[in-house]
């Protein structure tokens, strides 16, 4: 069996790396005059939640200024899937999807977010939809980084030899 | 059917060593799209009917054996993958050649689709872990049929989202539970809560073998059956056949935590 050596894993995430804000919201004028007079500035406190899982989604949000924490749960599990900061897009997947929360947001530090309401990202896609295959391909390259740095990172857990179940 | 489309009718598909690999069927074949009594239930294929008749047009509809490799990890990514029915296993492999089984995909689950977006050769290998039906939609029709249909990319983001959390899911399931019991039984849990949906009943079919579920849960195919046993002497889960039924899953849940 061939096995996929780290530093090609890195070359592609390299590949899978996030296109610039300027390149993915980049419309024509009718369009970007849209989002831009829509678009509002949203600042938080440390600890504070700026949306949560399975919740509404208002819109994209892009990180002004500041550190945010990318947390999900599943039944009783918990993770932090990692961090956002100034110049990341933030949720993608429900701005295009379901429009629904799919982790929960909360401020590290003081910062501010730009808030695009999610009626005027769509009234820009139906007036230029590009707009959403451009985001719709941003989001599937996260998803290919996710999964090269889930193999990158791999821990494997060392064998245990004792009756863990039985004395359970 | 627009032309360039592909107009198989029912080819084998040969490996260098001459074994079946897959067999095409012709397009509209015993059951297509537009037919499929399945789709309301799939995120993806569950259209609206304009945008349904225009995805039934596009693609083949492929049978895969058990065992089939769908694509493999590192290859370029020339196709996105719809499981009809049938289930098929995403793994990646270590540097040491060790297999990571990543997650079992179903009917209706989408593969392929962020390495075809992002332009990147696959992250992943699939291979069928039972005989499964398949529709295989070329690359560029198929990001040329999001761009047509508005739906159909929304049904793509939420694909790409449930991918995502999987992912790190899968990460977090090995990383966290301490114990080769705790990983298994948050394996058998997660399985039982996902098929069980409302139920009360938690009961799903184990289509893996022992190895694989190994591969899973971060342990050995050894370790795997003695706690299978363990837990079936303990009268906490019932095996008859393929079919596994959870009876005490709080006392798995203790296991994980």
């Amino acid at each position: 069996m061939v096995s996929i050596q780290p530093d090609t894993r890195l070359e592609r995430l390299a590949a899978a790396a996030a296109h610039p804000l300027a390149e993915l919201l980049d419309c024509p004028q009718d369009a970007g005059r849209l989002l831009s007079g829509e678009t509002k500035c949203v600042d938080f406190e440390p600890g504070a939640t700026v949306f949560r899982q399975q919740g509404p989604c208002k819109g994209l949000y892009v990180v002004v200024s500041g550190d945010f924490v990318r947390k999900a749960e599943r039944f009783d599990m918990r993770v932090t899937l990692g961090s956002a900061r100034p110049g990341d897009l933030v949720e993608l997947a429900a701005a295009l999807g379901d429009g629904h929360h799919t982790y929960t947001l909360n401020a590290v530090t003081y910062g501010s977010l730009l808030l695009m309401p999610i009626e005027a990202l769509h009234r820009s896609f139906e007036t230029y939809p590009p707009l959403r295959m451009r985001l719709l391909e941003e989001l599937a390259r996260e998803v290919s980084r996710a999964y090269i740095t889930c193999c990158l990172t791999r821990v494997t857990p060392a064998r245990r030899h004792s009756n863990a179940a039985a004395s359970a | 059917m627009p032309e360039g489309h592909l107009r198989y009718t029912s080819v084998s598909l040969l490996s260098p060593n001459g074994i079946r690999m897959a067999t095409l069927h012709s397009h509209h074949p015993p059951e297509d799209c537009l037919n499929c009594e399945h789709r309301h239930l799939r995120m993806f294929c569950n259209l609206t009917p304009e945008a349904l008749a225009d995805y039934d047009q596009i693609g083949i509809m492929m049978s895969h054996a058990r065992g089939a490799k769908l694509f493999t990890e590192g290859d370029p990514a020339r196709n996105v993958f719809v499981i009809c029915f049938g289930q098929v296993k995403i793994s990646s492999t270590s540097r040491d050649g060790k297999t990571m089984i990543l997650k079992i995909a179903g009917p209706g689950d989408v593969m392929g689709l962020s390495a075809v977006l992002a332009n990147v050769p696959h992250e992943v290998t699939a291979e069928a872990i039972e005989p499964c039906q398949v529709k295989t939609v070329r690359k560029q029709e198929f990001i040329e049929f999001l761009g047509r249909h508005g739906i159909a990319s929304m049904h793509a983001a939420q694909s790409l989202s449930g991918e995502y959390l999987t992912v790190f899911h899968d990460a977090k399931r090995l990383a966290l539970s301490g114990s080769a019991a705790g990983r298994l039984a948050r394996l058998l849990l997660d399985w039982g809560r996902t098929s069980a949906n409302t139920k009360p009943e938690i009961r799903f079919t184990m289509a893996l073998t022992h190895e694989e579920i190994a591969n899973m849960a971060g342990t050995s195919r050894e370790t795997v059956t003695r706690l299978l046993n363990q837990f079936r002497r303990d009268q906490w889960i019932t095996i008859k056949g393929t079919s596994l039924t959870i009876l005490k899953p709080d006392l798995l849940e203790r296991l994980t935590a």
